[in-house]
C-alpha cells in the first residue's frame, strides 16, 4: 500500500528552515487595531453616557424651580433653555453633536459651560492621582519584588501583611482618621481644599502651599492601593524566580541580585504593567471618596456635586471624561506592554 | 583539564510546610568518575536523582538540599570554594546544556544578549572588549550552524531546534572543560534530535572537553556516550562501557530500561511494549488475535482528499494536503512525522474541531455532522488523549469529577458512580474507589495518564485519538501506557489513532503507519512493511535518525 512518488533530497526539511518565523514588524496595524478599539469604546461610552444618566431619578428643572419662585412658564422656559422638552430621540442627536464639538452644554448648578468645568477641575486630578499613582506604583513594585524574591521571609510576612491591613481599609474612613489626627489634633497640614486663601505669590512658596494640601490625601490614595500592585508583582516574581532561564543565569555564574535585576524582574514586570495600567484609569475615577472628604477641587468632588443636582450635562461630561481616561490608559498598557514583550513586538 | 569526580556523595532534601515529606535522599552515596576528555551519560527515570546530582557539581541546588561526600571538579573540591569563586567556576570551567528547547532562555532578551552575558561575566583576553565579544558570539552562532544574524533574534523567534542549538553555542561560549548536557534533546523530534546529538558529541570531542551527560532515553545516551551509569532510586546501580551496558545490561533494571525503546525490527518487542511487571500474556495473544483477521474488518474512520488551509498574517498555509486515511474497527494506526508535519491539525480535523476545505471524513460510514444532537452524539464516539496528562487535567478536579465530567455532559442515564468505577477499572486503576478523591497533584505522571485515558473511556468509545500518549512519560511507564491501548482494543474493540513522532511506539503497538511530510501521507501501510522496507526518503531518513542503543556497537 505504500504510495507516492519520493521527492528530491532537497525537499526534504531539516529544522533549520523548517519553522522559520516570519518576522513581521507590523507596527503600524498593530497600533491602528488598537487605536481603532480604543475609538469603538469611546464611542460607546458617549452613547451609554446619554442614556445611562436619563434614567436617573429625579426631575432637574422641578429641583431648581424648587429653589425659586418661579411661574410655570418660566419653568417652561427653562425647560426649554435645556432642550429638555425635546423628545429623547431629539435630545440624542443634540447631545452626539455636541460632544462631537466637546460641547457638553450647560451646568444647571453652576451655570457654566461644562467643558470649562472640566479643564478647571481636570488638572487638580491629575495632579492628586497622578501622584498617588506614581507613588503607590513605585512602593508596590519594589516591595512586591523584595517580598517575592524573599518568599516567606519576616520581611515578606510584614510587608504582605501590613498591605493587606491598608488595602481592607475602607478609603472614606482611613481620610477621616488622618484627617482627625494630622489636619485636626496635630493641625500638621489643612483640612482641605488645595491652595490656601492667603498662600503667597511666589512660585516656590505656592507650590510648598499645595504640596502640603497634597499630603493627606495622597497618602489616604497611596496606603490604599499600593497593596494590589505589591501582591501582583510579588506573586510574578515568585513564580519567574523558579523559572528555568533563572537557573540558566545562575550556572552562568551571575549574582543573586544580578539575576533578579536582569532576568527575573523584566519578565515578572510583564503582567504586573497591564494590570498597572488598567488600574490608573479606574484611580482617576475612584478619586470621589478621597477628593470629597478633603474637599479637593477635581472631577471626583465636581461628579459627587453633580449626582446630588442631578446636573445631567455636567454628569455626562464627567462620565465621558473618566471614561476616556480609562480607555486611554489602556491604549498605553497596550503600547508599553508591548514595548517589554517581545513575543508581542514580533508576533 | 580537569575531569569531574563524584565520591561517596549524598543528596538529601529537607521539606517541610505543605509538601512535609521528611528528609527525602535524592542521591545515595554515589561514586562515579568523568575522565578528562571522557563522555558519560548517567539514564534514569524521573525521580532517579540524576538531574539533583548534575546540579550539585555547579551547586546549584536549592538551599534545602544538603550534600555530604565530595564532588570535585579537576581538583578543587566544590565544597572549599568561597561563593565569589564557584561564581567565577560556573561557566568558566564547567556550563550546562540545558533543555534549551524549552524555558531554559530569557523570553525578553535576544539570544546575543544572553552569549554576550555569559563572556562579559567572564571576561579573558580573548574577549576583552565589547566588539571582542560581538564577534565571539557570531563565530559561535556559525559554529552550531546558525546564520550570525541570529543574534538578535529573540527565543519565541527560533524553532526548538535553533533554541537548542543557541544553548549550545552560550555552553561553549566561555571555553568551559566540562559541560553537562542535561536532557539537551528532550523535546525535540527524531530528525532534529539527531542533528543536535551529532553536533555536541563533534564540538565536544573536538575540544577534548569532558562531557556529562543526562537522559531519561538510554539510546539517546549510546549515542553520544562512552560510559553509562544507570541509576534508580537515587543510585547507582551499574556503571560501565556505553555499549556493554546497553546490549548487554546485567541488572534486571538496566534491562528493563534498555527494552523500553524498542529497536526496529525485533520481532521480541513487536507488539509487545515492556512493562514494569515483566511481559504480559494477554499481549502476547493480541498479537496473535489481530494478525488472524487483518485489514477486512467495519471501516470505523475514513478520511478522503481532505484539506486544511491556515491563514497567518495574509499567506495561506496548507498544514493538510489532500490526505486520505482509513482505519478499521479494532485497528491501532501510528501518525508519524516531525512537529510542523500536520500530524496534530489532521488529528483535529478528523475530529471536527477544526474546520476543513475540501475533502470530507465519514465516521462509521456517515459523513461528520456539521453541529447540533449528530455532533455531540459523535464526539460520544470518538474521544483525544492529549500528550500531556498533567496539562489535560484540571489541578482542581477530583478524578471521579473529572471522569464524570465527560458523562453529565451527555447526560449519561446509568447510575454515574459505577460507569466512573468501571472506566477506572478499564484504564487499570483498581481499586477504582481508592482513586475517586486523588486530585492529578498526588498521582504520579503514568497514573495521570490513565486518568485521562479513563476519562475517554467512561464514555464508551469507539474511536480514540491519542496525540503523543506517551511522550512525556517515563520510560517503563510508557511501555504500561502503551501495553493499556493494546489491551482496551482487545477488550473494547477500539480503533485507534496514535499521533507520535516515535517509531519504535509505532513498532511497538500499531498495525499499520502512516507517515505525514509536509501535510501530506507520503507511506502508508502495514508496520512491518514500512518501517522494514521504506519506500519513502522520509521515512528512510526518520528510521536513521531515530537513535538506538545498538549505535555504540555500529
Amino acid at each position: 500500500m505504500s504510495s507516492s512518488v519520493p521527492p528530491s533530497t532537497s525537499a526534504i526539511s531539516t529544522e533549520a528552515n523548517a519553522e522559520e518565523p516570519q518576522r513581521d514588524s507590523s507596527f503600524l496595524r498593530y497600533i491602528s487595531t488598537k487605536l481603532g478599539g480604543a475609538a469603538l469604546s469611546l464611542v460607546m461610552v458617549v452613547i451609554l453616557g446619554f442614556f445611562l444618566f436619563r434614567i436617573l431619578p429625579g426631575d432637574p428643572v422641578a429641583a431648581i424651580a424648587r429653589e425659586r419662585q418661579m411661574t410655570p412658564e418660566q419653568v417652561q422656559l427653562l425647560r426649554e433653555s435645556y432642550g429638555l422638552d425635546k423628545s429623547l430621540g431629539e435630545q440624542f442627536i443634540d447631545y452626539i453633536v455636541n460632544v462631537f464639538t466637546l460641547n457638553f452644554g450647560e451646568s444647571y448648578v453652576y451655570s457654566q459651560s461644562v467643558s470649562s468645568l472640566i479643564a478647571d477641575y481636570f488638572w487638580p486630578t491629575v495632579l492628586l492621582t497622578g501622584t498617588a499613582a506614581i507613588l503607590a506604583i513605585i512602593l508596590g513594585l519594589w516591595l512586591g519584588t523584595r517580598a517575592g524574591w524573599k518568599r516567606n521571609s519576616r520581611f515578606d510576612k510584614f510587608v504582605s501583611s501590613s498591605s493587606l491591613v491598608f488595602w481592607s481599609v475602607p478609603t472614606f474612613w482611613l481620610a477621616l482618621i488622618l484627617l482627625m489626627i494630622f489636619g485636626g489634633t496635630l493641625r500638621w497640614f489643612p483640612t482641605g481644599g488645595m491652595v490656601s486663601l492667603d498662600a503667597p505669590s511666589d512660585p516656590l512658596g505656592y507650590s510648598l502651599d499645595v504640596i502640603s494640601h497634597m499630603v493627606l490625601p495622597v497618602i489616604t490614595m497611596t496606603a490604599v492601593i499600593y497593596a494590589q500592585y505589591l501582591m501582583v508583582m510579588r506573586s510574578s516574581i515568585i513564580e519567574e524566580a523558579t523559572a528555568d532561564y533563572a537557573t540558566t543565569a545562575r550556572a552562568k555564574g551571575l549574582k543573586e541580585d544580578q539575576i533578579l535585576n536582569k532576568h527575573v524582574v523584566p519578565n515578572a514586570l510583564l503582567p504586573t504593567v497591564t494590570l498597572v495600567f488598567m488600574h490608573i484609569g479606574g484611580l482617576i475615577a475612584g478619586a470621589v471618596t478621597v477628593e470629597a472628604v478633603f474637599s479637593w477641587p477635581g472631577l471626583g468632588k465636581l461628579t459627587f456635586e453633580a449626582i446630588t443636582g442631578p446636573d445631567l450635562p455636567l454628569l455626562q461630561g464627567t462620565f465621558v471624561v473618566f471614561s476616556a481616561i480609562i480607555i486611554v490608559m489602556n491604549f498605553l498598557a497596550d503600547l508599553i506592554y508591548r514595548r517589554l514583550d517581545p513575543r508581542v513586538r514580533r508576533a | 583539564m580537569p575531569g569531574l569526580t563524584f565520591e561517596d556523595v549524598s543528596i538529601t532534601y529537607s521539606t517541610s510546610g505543605r509538601n512535609d515529606r521528611g528528609e527525602v535522599h535524592a542521591v545515595k552515596n554515589v561514586s562515579l568518575t568523568l575522565p578528562e576528555g571522557g563522555t558519560l551519560g548517567i539514564a534514569g527515570e524521573s525521580g532517579s536523582g540524576k538531574s539533583t546530582l548534575a546540579m550539585s557539581v555547579l551547586r546549584l541546588l536549592p538551599k534545602n538540599a544538603k550534600i555530604t561526600g565530595r564532588v570535585a571538579v579537576g581538583d578543587t573540591d566544590i565544597s572549599d570554594l568561597s561563593f565569589g569563586q564557584m561564581r567565577a567556576l560556573r561557566w568558566a570551567e564547567a556550563s550546562i546544556i540545558f533543555q534549551g528547547a524549552m524555558h531554559s532562555l530569557n523570553p525578553v532578551q535576544t539570544v546575543g544578549a544572553q552569549i554576550t552575558e555569559a563572556l562579559a561575566l567572564h571576561v579573558t583576553d580573548k574577549w576583552k572588549t565589547a566588539q571582542l565579544r560581538q564577534d565571539r558570539v557570531k563565530e559561535l552562532l556559525t559554529l552550531v550552524d546558525m546564520p550570525a544574524d541570529k543574534t538578535a533574534s529573540y527565543p519565541h523567534e527560533l524553532s526548538g531546534g535553533q533554541k537548542q542549538r543557541v544553548m549550545i553555542a552560550m555552553a561553549l561560549a566561555c571555553e568551559p572543560d566540562i559541560i553537562i548536557a542535561d536532557e539537551p534533546t528532550t523535546a525535540l523530534d527524531v530528525i532534529v534530535q539527531k542533528q543536535i546529538l551529532d553536533m555536541i558529541a563533534k564540538l565536544v570531542s573536538e575540544r577534548g572537553i569532558s562531557m556529562l551527560m543526562i537522559s531519561h532515553d538510554l539510546s539517546v545516551l549510546a549515542t553520544a556516550c562512552d560510559q553509562i551509569a544507570i541509576m534508580r532510586y537515587g543510585e547507582v546501580i551499574e556503571v560501565g562501557d556505553a555499549r556493554e551496558v546497553c546490549l548487554n545490561p546485567k541488572e534486571e533494571y538496566s534491562q528493563k530500561l534498555a527494552a523500553a525503546f524498542p529497536v526496529i525490527g525485533d520481532t521480541e518487542s513487536r507488539m509487545r511494549p515492556v512493562t514494569r511487571h515483566g511481559d504480559q500474556p494477554e499481549d502476547a495473544e493480541a498479537k496473535i488475535d489481530f494478525a488472524d483477521d487483518g485489514p477486512k474488518r467495519e471501516v470505523l474512520l475514513e478520511a478522503d482528499k481532505l484539506n486544511v488551509t491556515y491563514t497567518s498574517s495574509g499567506f495561506k498555509v496548507r498544514a493538510v494536503k489532500d490526505v486520505d486515511l482509513t482505519l478499521h474497527r479494532g485497528e491501532i494506526i501510528a501518525l508519524v512525522g516531525q512537529s510542523g508535519s500536520g500530524k496534530s491539525t489532521l488529528a483535529r480535523a478528523l475530529l471536527a474541531l477544526q474546520d476543513t476545505d475540501g475533502g470530507e471524513v465519514r465516521f462509521a460510514g456517515e459523513k461528520l455532522p456539521a453541529g447540533g444532537r449528530e455532533l455531540k452524539a459523535f464526539r460520544k464516539k470518538a474521544q483525544l488523549v492529549f500528550q500531556d496528562p498533567s496539562a489535560a487535567l484540571n489541578p482542581k478536579l477530583s478524578v471521579y469529577e473529572s471522569i464524570a465530567e465527560g458523562l453529565r455532559i451527555h447526560r449519561y442515564q446509568g447510575d454515574e458512580a459505577e460507569a466512573v468505577a468501571q472506566a477506572l477499572t478499564d484504564a487499570e486503576l483498581t481499586p477504582p474507589e481508592r482513586y475517586f478523591g486523588a486530585i492529578p497533584q498526588e498521582l504520579s505522571g503514568g497514573q495521570r495518564q490513565r486518568v485521562v485515558i479513563a476519562g475517554a473511556l467512561a464514555l464508551g468509545p469507539e474511536l480514540l485519538i491519542a496525540d503523543e500518549p506517551v511522550a512525556s512519560l517515563d520510560a517503563s511507564v510508557r511501555g504500561e501506557i502503551l501495553g493499556l491501548l493494546l489491551k482496551l482494543r482487545k477488550k473494547l474493540g477500539l480503533g485507534a489513532l496514535v499521533i507520535t513522532h516515535d517509531l519504535g511506539l509505532a513498532w511497538n503497538i500499531a498495525d499499520s503507519v502512516a507517515v505525514m511530510f509536509r501535510g501530506e501521507i507520503v507511506e502508508q501501510g502495514p508496520t512491518e512493511e514500512v518501517l522494514m522496507n521504506p519506500q519513502h526518503e522520509y521515512t528512510q531518513q526518520l528510521l536513521d535518525s531515530a537513535p538506538s542503543i545498538r549505535a555504540g556497537a555500529a
